[in-house]
């Protein structure tokens, strides 16, 4: 992931993110931000969460927002599906399309090989509870970690990228009648359309615990310098910890 | 020099491999009536095209069992129309309710809702997926559009569109392709009964690959058209008029 890395000031330049990671990166931040609030508007026009193949009004629920304090027609005054699916579905495709060139360019490129796959020393449990251990001391210590994903890092971005998201697609587009129509199995995999609704749903909040996490660790390794790094391409590391 | 050769070779190559993809279907199969602008327009052919080119051998919405009915079956938006001369049929038992099929037909016929349930009919047991949400399972009887259509002589070559018009005020319109799809039917009857008022009666229409709000309840005419231009704002429906998608398979 590192490369060069030029004197400049009180520090050296790293150059830590390549160009494709960079833009794939902020053209997500719009569409999984889209997806997000347009996701919130759809569900909050049916703000209940079924399991199996069939749900309504009246049907044993496995989630109510009503139970919750806001009641079907307060949510229903939040949510427009009208927009929500309007956008759901632009930004599901952009979404799709900026991943795909990520996938491609970074498959083709060993990015993922090359940064992301664990090496067998740091699959140990050893290193994984230091690594955990340091994780969540707080004020960090060190940046020994600048220029190269933790360990967890890699594993969570894995799982994201390759387990997450696909399921994410799939559980979406299970809830299609079209699509379903072309591929049934879609319904058997889940166990009906409305366990996949639900399974969405729960993904959702996930997506969100991720982001909130991202963006702790993002604070946690320094806003300015990262955040820099993630337009600019480099990363200004401190005299002596490069 | 070479960089627009590879550039020619490229769209050369996306153009033949988008005929060989159309072949054998007409290219409107793949796009809206009205194509809207901007991202969510582009984002609207995307899902319609994916659909279609998933669906170009029209394969059927999954089929259950009687045992996985729900029941009773929900009911949404309209449920008792105050049109007048609709609460007159009802009052008559829909003996006088009649459905005028018209346009671009061999021979414009209005059929009693007699006519209709002496025709071939299908029986089908499907999820109505609403775009809400929900869905439900339901028992749906009656004939296949396709062949009440054939009894006004079948559609004319030129045709592109069905439009439907109800009795709660809505239109709505699906293409040939969905016309031809076997699950297209005209639905008298929901679970063995008389279609229920809060389901539409006396006759709605049941296009089991697309979101509820295309399976409009209340039918009142069918017309057969090569452009949906004269109807509401011209987007093919009301929904679509609004904003919806015109294409309801997502």
């Amino acid at each position: 992931m590192a490369s060069g890395g030029q004197r400049s000031g009180g520090g050296q330049w790293l150059r830590l993110h390549s160009p494709n990671v960079r833009i794939c990166h902020w053209i997500n931040v719009i569409a999984c931000t889209y997806l997000l609030l347009s996701g919130i508007h759809i569900f909050l026009d049916f703000p209940e969460l079924y399991w199996g193949h069939t749900g309504y009004q009246g049907y044993p629920a496995i989630f109510k927002l009503s139970d919750w304090g806001l009641s079907w027609d307060e949510a229903g005054e939040l949510g427009n599906r009208m927009w929500g699916r309007n956008y759901h579905f632009t930004f599901a495709w952009v979404f799709m399309i900026n991943g795909l060139v990520y996938a491609g360019w970074n498959l083709a490129r060993g990015h993922f090989r090359r940064s992301m796959l664990p090496g067998r020393a740091e699959l140990t449990s050893a290193h994984l509870r230091a690594e955990l251990r340091e994780h969540l001391r707080w004020p960090r210590r060190s940046h020994a970690s600048t220029h190269r994903y933790g360990t967890l890092q890699k594993l969570s971005y894995l799982l994201l990228i390759f387990v997450y998201v696909p399921l994410m697609f799939l559980t979406g587009i299970a809830q299609s009648p079209g699509i379903t129509a072309a591929a049934p199995w879609l319904l058997d995999m889940f166990g009906g359309r409305q366990t996949a609704r639900s399974l969405h749903t729960f993904g959702t909040v996930v997506f969100v615990l991720f982001v909130v996490v991202h963006l702790l660790e993002v604070a946690a390794a320094g806003l300015v310098n990262r955040v820099r790094s993630m337009i600019t391409g480099n990363l200004r590391v401190p005299e002596g910890e490069a | 020099m070479s960089r627009e050769i590879s550039r020619r070779a490229l769209l050369g190559g996306f153009t033949g491999l988008g005929s060989l993809l159309l072949t054998g279907c007409s290219r409107e199969m793949f796009l809206p009536p009205q194509v809207r602008g901007g991202l969510v327009g582009a984002a609207d052919v995307l899902t319609m095209g994916a659909n279609r080119f998933l669906q170009r051998d029209q394969p059927l919405a999954r089929e259950y069992q009687w045992s996985d009915i729900s029941h009773p079956f929900p009911t949404w938006a309209q449920t008792n129309p105050p049109d007048e001369e609709y609460q007159r049929l009802r009052r008559g038992n829909f003996a006088e309710w009649r459905l005028p099929i018209t346009g671009l037909v061999a021979r414009p016929v209005t059929l009693s809702l007699d006519d209709i349930k002496r025709l071939p009919a299908r029986t089908q047991i499907t999820a109505h997926v609403c775009e809400q949400g929900w869905s439900a399972i339901g028992e749906w009887t009656g004939p296949q559009l396709q062949r009440v259509l054939e009894e006004a002589g079948g559609a004319l070559p030129a045709a592109r569109y069905v439009v439907f018009t109800t009795y709660d005020g809505w239109y709505e319109s699906i293409d040939m392709f969905e016309v031809a799809h076997p699950q297209t039917i005209l639905a008298y009857r929901l679970n063995r009964e008389e279609l229920p008022m809060g389901n539409g009666a006396p006759l709605r229409l049941r296009v089991e690959r697309q979101c509820g709000y295309k399976n409009v309840k209340f039918l009142k005419t069918i017309e057969v058209v090569d452009s949906v231009a004269g109807y509401g704002r011209g987007a093919g429906g009301i929904s679509a008029d609004y904003g919806f998608h015109w294409f309801a398979g997502v």
